[in-house]
């Protein structure tokens, strides 16, 4: 019976199994070689081991040190912007919502647009001559920023990012907020408690596990970012929005370098590994 | 006071959308303005609406062939949202009932919604050439399947811990095996389940551009990569009517599913953030 049972097991895992193994497996074992060696798209076929040397150059990159900087900058103020917005159009609105659902319907749709759709579009409305946003500026203001110069690009991309991903942050404190119990409002309404404190020392503590999981989850979006930036700036005036992604792209396709690309993935991999790892932790303790 | 909190709302609202949804509803009135009038009014005001974009953008010429675009990412983000569903609904079941795979496999998959794409793509690309899968459907399928994993086993977990336990304990009583129960009562019964991860798994995949811009080159080009080369090869001026056109084009097919599904999939995202 319990040899059964094992046996029916794998054989329900198997597909999966032997799926991730074919299609991540190889390019893992494929990561280390080449990462670990000399090569060039000339070469492919003999790779030369050369040790930490790639790592080594990589970290002796300047424009490394800049695209983990962005990335970082960029997830962190783009995860927190989210989630206020987000919080509290889900908190303002849920009286509406719950009489008009289809409300969601509309302030969800800059989610369901491809994000690299969204820069190309961004392109369209930023632009000097056929944008409608530097032609309202110049018509109520007399001037208009340039957008994508190095001195403003950052805001920009900030600023487009966060409009198409606060309605994730929304939905999900929507969803929070929804679930907390009706009566224990009432209680507390009964007690006299005001809407503010309601929100500050009942709703909001009740909510903190989803916010937590939503911050982590836009920061994780917004530190490896590639789409909408690569769409909007490519990699922006003077390398001021390579993240991360477009940093490892660019040493790939546009410069050939195949050591230094892989290994800039492999410390963004176990980066990213740690962070997820460290959340988790975390999750656990407070739960 | 209680008609003024609501009227506030509602003022909160608008605006909400219009600032979230603008750049869609700028590219949509600029995909009807005629080509002379985008840059001389590039105001939301349309002076005279035209089809001409449209018309123009959906005739196959020497330069763009929509179609060829369309069908490309109709077919691998059919692809990419099928086979995650076929992968993940076998081990789903055994996780949700006997818990196999809960302590390595279950975590393993659902993390990978946390992984840089980047990471992948570049052995990929040395293994896609390796094996001729560069610049095909099927190739792009198959890694736009991998996006889709961890969502697609999350909600099948789920919905099968959700069918009542009676139904398969009735079954067996009367005989039936394993492969029997799967196919008869808990396929079935999963089958809103399916919906729902199709749907997600086909925005996700439609949506994609990283793997769509490293691992296809021409013949698999899908239309979010080709819209991008609409930009770029238009040289000193781009076409700012036809592009409207194009990115409307090629937004539309996830708009439409999001929007007529927009309970599940709102309700999909909830769930796959918070069992993450």
């Amino acid at each position: 019976m319990q040899n059964r049972e094992r046996r029916e097991n794998a054989v329900l895992a198997s597909p999966l199994v032997l799926f991730l193994v074919a299609i991540l497996g190889f390019p893992v074992i494929l990561s280390v070689i080449y990462g670990f060696s000399e090569t060039s798209f000339t070469t492919l076929t003999s790779p030369k081991f050369n040790g930490l040397d790639n790592f080594r150059r990589v970290l002796a990159d300047q424009d490394f040190w800049q695209a983990v900087s962005f990335s970082l900058r960029f997830g962190v103020i783009c995860a927190v912007a989210q989630c206020v917005l987000g919080l509290f159009l889900a908190v303002y609105l849920a009286p509406l919502i719950r009489r008009h659902g289809w409300m969601v319907a509309i302030l969800i749709i800059p989610m369901i647009v491809a994000p690299a759709m969204m820069g190309l579009m961004y392109r369209l409305v930023l632009h000097e001559f056929a944008g409608p946003i530097p032609y309202y500026m110049y018509a109520l203001f007399g001037w208009s920023p340039s957008f994508l110069n190095a001195q403003n690009v950052f805001t920009t991309v900030v600023v487009a990012e966060t409009l198409q991903w606060t309605p994730f942050a929304f939905l999900l404190f929507l969803t929070a907020y929804q679930s907390i119990p009706q009566d224990l409002r009432e209680a507390a309404a009964v007690d006299g408690t005001r809407p503010w404190r309601m929100f500050r020392k009942i709703e909001l503590p009740l909510m903190a596990p989803t916010l937590f999981v939503a911050l982590f989850i836009r920061f994780i979006d917004g530190f490896r970012v590639f789409d909408n930036i690569y769409t909007l700036v490519g990699a922006g005036p003077g390398g001021a929005t390579t993240s991360m992604s477009i940093y490892i792209y660019e040493a790939f396709l546009r410069q050939g370098d195949i050591g230094r690309a892989l290994a800039a993935a492999i410390l963004l991999f176990g980066s990213a590994f740690l962070l997820l790892a460290l959340a988790q932790l975390f999750m656990r303790r407070a739960t | 006071m209680k008609r003024l909190g609501t009227t506030t709302r509602w003022i909160v609202f608008a605006i909400a959308a219009f600032v979230m949804n603008f750049p869609v509803l700028a590219t949509l009135i600029t995909a009807f303005k005629a080509p002379g009038e985008v840059t001389r009014n590039p105001s939301l005001w349309i002076e005279q609406p035209t089809l001409e974009n449209f018309a123009a953008v959906l005739t196959v010429s020497d330069r763009l062939n929509i179609y060829h675009y369309l069908w490309n990412s109709l077919a691998a983000a059919t692809i990419g949202a099928v086979l995650p569903i076929a992968l993940c609904f076998p081990i789903a079941w055994a996780m949700a009932r006997r818990g196999t795979g809960r302590g390595v496999l279950f975590p393993l998959v659902v993390n990978l919604r946390a992984v840089p794409l980047i990471i992948f793509a570049i052995p990929l690309y040395m293994m896609y050439s390796a094996l001729g899968l560069l610049d095909t459907r099927f190739g792009l399928g198959l890694i736009l399947a991998v996006v889709n994993l961890p969502l697609a086993l999350m909600l099948l977990v789920n919905a099968v811990s959700e069918i009542p336990l009676e139904l398969e304990e009735a079954a067996r009583m009367d005989g039936a095996r394993l492969p029997r129960i799967l196919t008869r009562i808990v396929l079935p019964l999963c089958r809103p389940a399916f919906v729902t991860t199709f749907v997600f798994g086909f925005i996700t995949a439609w949506n994609e551009f990283l793997f769509g811009l490293m691992l296809t080159t021409q013949n698999a080009v899908p239309v979010t990569v080709g819209a991008s080369f609409f930009f770029a090869t238009s040289g000193g001026g781009v076409q700012w009517g036809m592009a409207a056109a194009v990115m409307i084009v090629a937004a539309l097919p996830p708009l439409a599913l999001g929007l007529i599904m927009y309970r599940r999939i709102s309700w999909s995202m909830v769930t796959g953030a918070v069992k993450g």
